[in-house]
């Protein structure tokens, strides 16, 4: 069974905000409009963390840090859920099951990387321009980054009908493929010899607050210092 | 007081009237299942082509009711309808009846080509009915979709009978159809 992970150099993300968009439109993330934003309810599955390096001269150089649900294996957003509306499944992916989640938040306090949002309101109806492939989020649950898994979804149909496995590079999630400067590499990390496995076994790969025991399986690439 | 409570009450009835138990579908033409698959012996795919191709099964385009329905004069008021359609071009605007809620992935081609599940198990019998349904001859409720996907079994294709379906069971993890 596969193991879905992401690698993301940080040496190669010129910080242009394409995942986050091409994120937006392909998740019916809603815009929470100027007076729910002021609030600190901006919905952002993907979010560019940007931090000064330099703090003499702010501004000169940043470094940016695109980040993702992390997809732990070992969450301490779902210990929390009483519901079951969050859960690791059997392939690694962290779900979020929309018509289940009663809206308590636990999970998103137990978030050490703040990659939970809730929905205040109901920010969007169904409608044209959406993916139909992604539900519209109702007022009151808890929605995150899936690993875009409706592509999976989609690519296991096809590859169940015509008999076979999900090839790899079947099922990559939006922001990977949006990446113009190929910052973001996705595949199944149980299979060594996919280019994520690879990446991730580098000396150049650190994990996110690892020393939280979270094992997340979005791994940063980065050269030198200023690591997790 | 009292007028106004019983108003109040009238008001809250009619505006949750649509809530109490789901209206009745009517569509455009009174199509009948039964004579065209009981008596012309048409296979359901022959008109829901995409079962066994796409997710959705579809319905048929207006020229293939056209191709049988345009000869002579029309008898009745149904097949005039249909050739009116026809001749303007337009699809016949079908409503759907099976409906899934928004929040769930389902394939037809997953269940109808590599499963080979009947229509019928989960859309009961259309052949038998005169008329279109109104309503969903049985429901699928989340329990029907994981009551079969937990005690299905692969028929065995060497020889008869059926083999216990550990090789590959068949998926009941939330993710696999939430979306
Ligand atoms: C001659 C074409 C034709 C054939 C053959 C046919 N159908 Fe249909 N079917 C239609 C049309 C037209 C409709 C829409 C009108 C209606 O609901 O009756 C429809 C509607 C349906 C619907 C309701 C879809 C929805 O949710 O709106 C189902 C289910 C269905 N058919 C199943 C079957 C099955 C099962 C068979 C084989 C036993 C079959 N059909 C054979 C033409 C056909
Ligand atoms: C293979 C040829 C064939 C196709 C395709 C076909 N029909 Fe028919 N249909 C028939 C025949 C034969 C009858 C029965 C004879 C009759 O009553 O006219 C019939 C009967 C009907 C009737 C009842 C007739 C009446 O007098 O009320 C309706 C309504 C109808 N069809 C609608 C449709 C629609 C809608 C489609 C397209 C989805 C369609 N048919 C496709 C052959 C066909
Ligand atoms: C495993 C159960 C199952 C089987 C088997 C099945 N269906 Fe369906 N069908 C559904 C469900 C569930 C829906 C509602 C889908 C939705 O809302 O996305 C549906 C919807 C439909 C619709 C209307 C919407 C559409 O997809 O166009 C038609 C027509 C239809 N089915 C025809 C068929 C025919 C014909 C067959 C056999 C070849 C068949 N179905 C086999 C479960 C099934
Ligand atoms: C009559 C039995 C039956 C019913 C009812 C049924 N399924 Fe299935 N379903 C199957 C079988 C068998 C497979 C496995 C196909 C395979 O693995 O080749 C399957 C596979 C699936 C898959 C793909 C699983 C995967 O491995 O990714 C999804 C999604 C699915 N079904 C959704 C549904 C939904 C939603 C419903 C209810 C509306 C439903 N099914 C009802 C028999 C059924
Ligand atoms: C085989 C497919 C399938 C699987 C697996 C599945 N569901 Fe569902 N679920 C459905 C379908 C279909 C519906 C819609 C049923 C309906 O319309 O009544 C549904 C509806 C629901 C609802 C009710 C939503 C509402 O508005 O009433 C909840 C809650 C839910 N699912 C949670 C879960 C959880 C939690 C899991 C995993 C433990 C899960 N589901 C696994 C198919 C599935």
């Amino acid at each position: 069974m596969a193991r879905w992970g992401m690698v993301i150099d940080l040496d190669r993300c010129t910080g242009c905000q394409a995942c986050v968009i091409a994120c937006k439109a392909e998740n019916n993330v809603p815009a929470v409009g100027a007076k729910e934003a002021v609030r600190g309810r901006i919905i952002s599955w993907m979010q560019v963390l940007t931090e000064v390096e330099d703090h003499d001269h702010p501004g000169e150089q940043m470094r940016f840090v695109p980040r993702p649900c992390l997809q732990c294996d070992d969450p301490p957003c779902t210990k929390v859920c009483p519901v079951y509306a969050t859960y690791r499944n059997p392939e690694g992916i962290v779900a979020q099951i929309y018509a289940r989640c009663i809206g308590c938040r636990f999970c998103m306090a137990a978030c050490p990387y703040n990659a939970k949002y809730f929905n205040w309101h109901r920010y969007q109806k169904e409608g044209p321009g959406q993916n139909p492939d992604v539900s519209v989020r109702p007022k009151g649950v808890v929605e995150k980054c899936t690993f875009c898994h409706h592509r999976l979804q989609h690519a296991r149909e096809r590859a169940l009908a015509e008999g076979r496995e999900v090839a790899p590079g079947e099922y990559v999630p939006a922001c990977a493929e949006a990446c113009p400067a190929r910052a973001i590499i996705f595949g199944d990390l149980s299979d060594p010899g996919s280019e994520v496995s690879r990446l991730a076994q580098s000396r150049r790969a650190f994990r996110l607050l690892e020393e939280l025991g979270t094992k997340p399986k979005v791994i940063y690439l980065t050269e030198g210092e200023g690591r997790g | 007081m009292k007028w106004l409570a019983v108003i109040g009450v009238i008001a809250v009835a009619l505006l949750t009237w649509g809530f109490w138990w789901e209206p009745a579908v009517k569509q455009p033409i009174e199509y009948p299942h039964k004579t065209h698959v009981q008596q012309l012996k048409l296979p359901c795919t022959s008109c829901h082509q995409r079962a066994e191709k796409d997710a959705v099964a579809g319905r048929p385009p207006t020229a293939l009711c056209v191709a049988c329905h345009s000869g002579g004069e029309a008898k009745s008021e149904e097949i005039k309808k249909i050739q009116a359609f026809g001749e303007k071009g337009q699809e016949i605007p079908w409503k759907r009846v099976w409906r899934l809620p928004p929040h769930v992935f389902f394939s037809h081609r997953t269940h109808v080509a590599v499963a080979k599940v009947k229509c019928q198990t989960c859309h009961g019998a259309m052949e038998t009915l005169d008329r279109p349904p109104a309503r969903p001859l049985k429901t699928l409720a989340m329990n029907d979709c994981i009551g079969c996907h937990e005690q299905w079994e692969w028929p065995n294709e060497k020889g008869g009978g059926v083999v216990k379906a550990v090789a590959r069971r068949v998926s009941t993890d939330c993710n696999a159809c939430h979306r």
